[in-house]
């Protein structure tokens, strides 16, 4: 299954393995290459007649396997020469034109490209190690009916585990499969990225060949702007391709948590303490604002305020059964309409459950994955702190509200920018601050009066002081023997 | 005229520091809130001076209250419990700054070693010094290190809260610290007070032994 992208990474990192390349490569991945090394060596020891015995199935692949590697009858194929019996597959799928109608009403096609299979990896283990059903003695005349090339897609992603199981349990647990699981049509599994029957080692690790780019275009062309991509481009392999921060298979919802910041962590091991260095409370700023809110200066930037349970500290949800939450609009924060203080405080109120109230959490993050990806040289990232700390500053001119949604990808509601600065909601919106830049616009009108009662009370007291007195005094000079 | 010696060493040092403090804290205050309003010095600077004074405005509160449990002088903020007596000193001391002043009728209240505060000022003391002080040095520390107390914090409400609390006292010492000085000024001349303070004797008229107010002075 991953042959390609997996084995393609092997190859680059240890030809070109620096200190920081070794960095930027985290234990996962590394382990996941060594697996699917092995793993792909393993089939080419055996033979492929036997393959087609009737066994179906990772069973039916591991016991055959077993069998033909103690027989010892075959000998497997060097890329970019078939065997005699992918030979005999090929006469007919290496006819342009060859399909197969679905049940869908769509076809299949089930034209193979002989030599991209030769020059695959998956040319040593013969095209009967993966297609199991395949009966030599009935096919082509058994034929198996197909509901959707989707269907069939999922269908032979079981048939990479027999093989890639570590790289199959680490996609299960992406939002790739998880999207999958939801019903997207367009969420990729095995074959979305690696293209079975032409596999070839370092085919993801390249910037022109990574399949991620296929879905993620637009991103894809943000990184290659960015100083990640220009180092890759010119060679720096320490440069992370889109694997190198996301990973192969086990692809994380890239706003959850912290993961983030961990991930740039991961290389920039040095960036906490060169931040220490003059950024105060280091921990803090870490902590709620993301790495790009700096790091891509042209990007806009929006106040992530994530819906989470005060008592079990976990994100909330969708849905969350209140009727005017599900029926809001997901956007992007546009400033002024969404979500008022008012309506925020109650939907807050009435999604308190007796396990916990519900509260929000901000975080300071750019507003779309593109600009997540428009990363700059450090010294061209955001250093003055007034940037974000003064009232009226773009960092807060978008707020939006996040619940999870499926697959945990966060659904993004609208809030107006007042919800930052209304003191109705200081203590729904606990848990978001910025000094100077999302002051509580009552206690400005406060401080206002504040500091016109200090001032100006003593100067009236002062001139009251001063009038009276005159007039008393004049009284007393007109009238010097009044006072007795 | 006779002199009362009214503030021992350790309260003037407490007062002048906490006075120090209070307005560089103030105007740090007003320097990180008010960026791009107030440009005097850089956002960081006015950060750090404002971290560092509030450690010695803290520190210096534990110095004023280590003297004050520590004294028989403590006794100067016991509130009076004759709610009636301690109105009526309220009004005849409100009613003295509004009027008597002008008229430069004698300050009915005459202060003694264990009972410096006329009642206005021994209610707003008594505020500042054991309710408004504290919480303002804790939140100022829960500010200062939002990770480090994040358990705090969270239990208080969250930042926002802790910092509206901040806030809203900083707009009080803001009133205050004006005002106080304007008071202080109202001496028998504007510098009494002042002189008071640096040397600890207060100065008295002897008018004071001739008029004798009913007060509740504390058995010595």
């Amino acid at each position: 299954m991953t042959g390609s992208a997996a084995t393609g990474r092997t190859t680059d990192g240890r030809n070109d393995r620096s200190p920081v390349a070794a960095r930027a490569r985290d234990g996962r991945e590394a382990k996941a290459d060594e697996v699917t090394e092995t793993q792909v060596k393993m089939p080419s020891l055996m033979g492929r007649t036997a393959l087609g015995a009737g066994l179906t199935g990772w069973i039916g692949a591991a016991a055959v396997a077993v069998a033909l590697t103690l027989s010892g009858t075959h000998a497997s194929a060097a890329p970019g020469a078939l065997s005699p019996d992918e030979q005999q597959c090929l006469a007919c799928h290496g006819m342009p034109g060859l399909e197969k109608p679905l049940e869908n009403g769509k076809t299949l096609s089930l034209t193979i490209d002989g030599q991209h299979f030769a020059d695959s990896v998956h040319s040593r283990i013969g095209c009967t190690a993966c297609h199991v059903d395949i009966d030599r003695a009935t096919h082509p005349s058994a034929v198996k009916s197909i509901g959707s090339q989707r269907e069939f897609s999922l269908e032979m992603s079981e048939t990479c585990r027999n093989c890639h199981s570590e790289q199959y349990h680490q996609w299960k647990q992406s939002v790739h499969a998880a999207l999958v699981g939801d019903g997207s049509p367009v969420a990729p599994t095995c074959v979305g990225c690696h293209a079975p029957h032409g596999v070839v080692k370092g085919a993801a690790a390249t910037m022109d060949t990574v399949p991620c780019r296929t879905c993620h275009a637009d991103i894809f062309t943000a990184y290659a702007s960015s100083v990640h991509g220009q180092l890759r481009s010119k060679g720096l392999t320490a440069a992370p391709l889109c694997f190198g921060c996301h990973g192969a298979h086990e692809v994380a919802v890239p706003s959850a948590g912290s993961g983030r910041r961990d991930v740039c962590l991961s290389c920039h091991t040095e960036a906490v303490a060169s931040h220490r260095t003059w950024l105060p409370n280091v921990d803090l700023h870490f902590s709620v604002v993301s790495c790009p809110v700096c790091h891509a200066p042209k990007a806009q930037r929006m106040v992530n305020l994530i819906l989470y349970n005060s008592t079990t500290q976990k994100e909330t949800s969708r849905p969350l059964g209140i009727p005017e939450f599900e029926t809001l609009d997901s956007g992007h924060g546009n400033g002024k309409s969404g979500l008022d203080p008012t309506t925020l405080l109650t939907l807050l109120r009435a999604s308190d459950g007796p396990h916990g109230k519900t509260a929000l959490r901000g975080r300071l993050e750019v507003r779309t994955g593109v600009q997540d990806h428009e990363l700059t040289l450090a010294s061209e990232a955001i250093g003055t702190c007034s940037t974000c700390h003064k009232q009226g500053s773009m960092a807060f001119q978008s707020v939006v509200v996040s619940v999870a949604g499926p697959a945990g990808i966060p659904i993004h509601y609208d809030a107006n920018t007042e919800v930052l600065r209304s003191a109705l909601t200081i203590n729904s919106v606990g848990g978001f601050y910025a000094i100077g830049g999302t002051r509580v616009t009552v206690l400005d009108v406060l401080l206002g009066l504040a500091l016109v009662g200090g001032i100006g009370g003593p100067l009236t007291h002062m001139a009251w002081r001063w009038s009276f007195r005159r007039i008393l005094d004049r009284r007393s000079h007109h009238h010097p023997h009044g006072k007795g | 005229m006779h002199r009362i010696y009214l503030h021992p060493l350790p309260v003037r040092i407490w007062h002048w520091i906490n006075a120090a403090g209070c307005v560089l804290l103030v105007l740090t205050g007003l320097q990180i809130r008010y960026v791009g309003l107030i440009d005097v010095v850089p956002f960081k600077t006015a950060v750090t001076v404002h971290n560092w004074t509030g450690f010695v405005v803290v520190a210096d509160f534990f110095l004023w209250l280590c003297f004050y449990i520590s004294s028989a002088r403590v006794r100067s903020y016991h509130t009076d419990l004759n709610p009636v007596r301690y109105f009526l000193g309220s009004m005849r001391q409100a009613v003295y700054y509004a009027i008597g002043i002008i008229e430069r009728a004698p300050n009915p209240f005459h202060p003694s070693v264990y009972r410096k505060f006329n009642p206005l000022q021994l209610m707003t003391y008594q505020m500042i010094m054991i309710i408004l002080l504290p919480i303002q040095c804790v939140t100022g520390i829960l500010l200062w290190n939002l990770t480090g107390f994040a358990g705090v914090v969270t239990a208080l409400g969250g930042v926002r809260v802790i910092d509206t609390a901040h806030v809203v006292i900083f707009i009080i010492f803001a009133f205050y610290i004006p005002a106080h000085v304007y008071l202080a000024a109202m001496g028998r001349t504007p510098l009494d007070h002042f002189k008071a303070m640096l040397t600890g004797w207060e100065e008295e008229p002897e008018t004071v032994k001739a008029k004798p107010q009913p007060k509740r002075e504390p058995a010595e």
